[in-house]
């Protein structure tokens, strides 16, 4: 049994598919679900934290069904969902005491102790008493991460957990993740920022207008791309290239190749340069990177720049 | 009812956190109490008297169709979410806010009270101030619920806030509140006796003079079953997608 279980998993609001058929299988890992604004994450997970009714397929946390055994699913798992919500008005402690209750703690000095433990764990025990009002975005983020562990979960839920964090922030997010995963959690994680799945998730699936397109360990997923060549340049293309080597895009006087072997198709690819009388100011090579990998899935011009989620989510009437 | 607590006590906290929140809903109805008692003095100590059951029961009425937003605000800001992920019973986040509702009313009441008695109300008897504040309990009930319906049911803060101003006045001065019925013009008396806020105001008149209102207060067991079933199934529909 996997911690984690969908088969063919479907969402449909107003006549759309917004999750298409997906099947999952995720366990004791950090696995990262990416893809645009609107491509059917936070449905994905709204319906594994039963919030949200499948229109059709089944799926299961910890063995128990999301909807026959919903109640059970809850008991097993957190929720952090994408739009910060900790209680201005109450203090560090309180915020963490209230799910301390709510998850059924009730004797006193267990409680104490558990969120104790988790607002250390956290760094938050010094700011502990001061209204919630006064954190940082940083410390908002790891107060709802505290409430989420302050009853041991099997499974952790976590929707964009570092959108509009700092840098600073982000990496401590992610460590903690990193390290809760250590303990045998299994965390199942949303994001659309590739550098930091890349970095810290253990496998990712990628998800465009519901329908999962890819998933494998970045690595994995990073080895059938080619290499990346970057040339700044004021000439054009060189009439000739060199084998293997195949122009992607060019634009600010940056001409972007993709070749099998980067670093043996350098050379040849200056040389065509210097044959046509070009002049190259600068050259690198890289290895394909996960937003290589996303890019090629999602095609350009799929992100949107106005996160449309989060303002419907703040208009939606109902 | 463990998590019911926790949730009524969640609110309680923040409300008590913020001072405006606390006095804003109480300046009407001192409004009211002070006008008749002190700055007209000359008339009857039996109207004051007359009027302080209608001041209490709007004190409630004001304070439930305030707190009618609050669970609509939860969901709006993303508390909710986080709250129906919890193992709690889903009903336990209605019931505690339907508790915290009526008893931030009563405690309004309780300051309206004492007023009361400040501006020269007569003082009654412990058994017919637990009458009174009973019969206020069971209508802040009914007007929570009611109040949680409506705004779950329109969504946003501002068309709410439009409903409330809209009902508030026209419940009260439709109602036993400042005429009895004897005094009332016909069309006044039917509305007045449709109107559950008269069938509360009665009730406490009743209870004030000493006897225990019986079908008032059956009325008001019923109407606030009913309106509290009607709100579950209003929360379950606003919750589940
Ligand atoms: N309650 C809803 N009613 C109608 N459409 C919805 C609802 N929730 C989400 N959607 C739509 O489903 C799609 C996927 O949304 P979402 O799961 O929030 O995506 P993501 O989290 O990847 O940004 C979007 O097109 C969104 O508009
Ligand atoms: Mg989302």
């Amino acid at each position: 049994m996997n911690t984690i279980e969908a088969d063919g998993l479907t969402k449909v609001y107003e006549g759309i598919a917004v999750v298409d058929d997906l099947n999952l299988r995720v366990s004791g890992e950090i696995y990262g679900l990416l893809g645009p604004n609107g491509s059917g994450k936070t449905t994905t997970v709204n319906m594994l934290t039963t919030l949200v009714h499948p229109t059709s397929g089944t799926a299961s946390v910890c063995g128990y069904d999301v909807m026959r055994e919903s109640a059970a699913v809850r008991r097993s798992m957190s929720y952090v969902p994408q739009d910060m919500a900790v209680d201005i008005r109450l203090t560090g402690w309180e915020n963490v005491e209230l799910f301390a209750k709510l998850y059924g703690i009730k004797d006193k000095a267990e409680r104490r102790e558990r969120i104790e433990y988790v607002l250390d764990i956290m760094n938050l025990t010094e700011r502990a008493g001061d209204m919630t009002k006064k954190y940082s975005g940083g410390m908002r983020r790891r107060l709802e991460l505290a409430q989420a562990l302050v009853h041991q979960p099997n499974v952790l839920f976590l929707d964009e957990p570092t959108v509009g964090l700092d840098v600073t922030s982000r990496r401590s997010i992610w460590e903690y993740i990193t390290k809760l995963r250590g303990t045998g959690m299994t965390i199942f994680v949303t994001t659309h920022q590739m550098d930091e799945a890349e970095r810290y998730c253990d496998r990712v699936g990628i998800i465009k207008k519901g329908v999962l397109l890819n998933e494998g360990t970045p690595a994995e997923l990073t080895s059938d791309l080619d290499d990346v060549i970057i040339i700044r340049t004021d000439s054009d293309l060189p009439r000739s290239l060199p084998d293997g080597v195949i122009p992607v895009k060019s634009e600010d006087g940056e001409t972007v190749f993709s070749a099998k072997d980067g670093s043996g198709s350098l050379d040849p690819l200056l040389d065509a340069y210097r044959a046509d009388g070009g002049k190259v100011f600068s050259s690198s090579v890289r290895g394909p990177t996960l937003e290589d990998v996303y890019m090629q899935a999602i095609g350009p011009g799929e992100e949107a720049p106005f996160d449309e989620d989060r303002f419907r989510n703040m208009m939606r009437r109902r | 009812m463990y998590g019911v607590l926790a949730y009524a006590q969640r609110d309680l906290t923040r409300w008590l956190r913020s001072p405006m929140n606390v006095i804003s809903t109480l300046v009407m109805p001192a409004a009211w109490l002070i006008f008749m008692g002190v700055v007209l003095p000359g008339t009857d100590k039996g109207y004051l008297d007359f009027i302080t059951p209608g001041v209490l029961v709007m004190t409630m009425l004001n304070a439930g169709l305030f707190g009618g937003s609050s669970l609509m605000f939860d969901k709006v800001l993303g508390y909710l979410n986080k709250f129906l992920a919890a193992p709690t019973p889903r009903e336990s986040i209605l019931a505690g806010k339907i508790i915290f509702i009526t008893v931030r009313g009563l405690l309004q009441a309780l300051v309206i009270q004492i007023i009361a008695i400040l501006v020269g109300a007569t003082v009654l008897s412990f058994w017919a101030y637990l009458a009174t504040f009973a019969i206020l309990a069971l209508f802040g009930v009914f007007v929570a619920s009611f109040g949680t319906t409506i705004a779950l049911y329109l969504g946003n803060h501002d068309s709410y806030a439009a409903a409330q101003s809209f009902l508030s006045m026209p419940l009260y001065l439709a109602s036993t509140a400042m005429l009895r019925y004897d005094q009332m013009p016909a069309a006044l008396y039917y509305i007045a006796k449709a109107n559950p806020l008269s069938y509360a105001i009665d009730a406490a008149r009743t209870a004030s003079a000493g006897t225990f209102p019986v079908p008032e207060v059956l009325v008001l067991i019923l109407i606030s079953v009913i309106m509290a079933l009607l709100c579950t199934r209003m929360f379950r529909r606003a919750t589940i997608s």
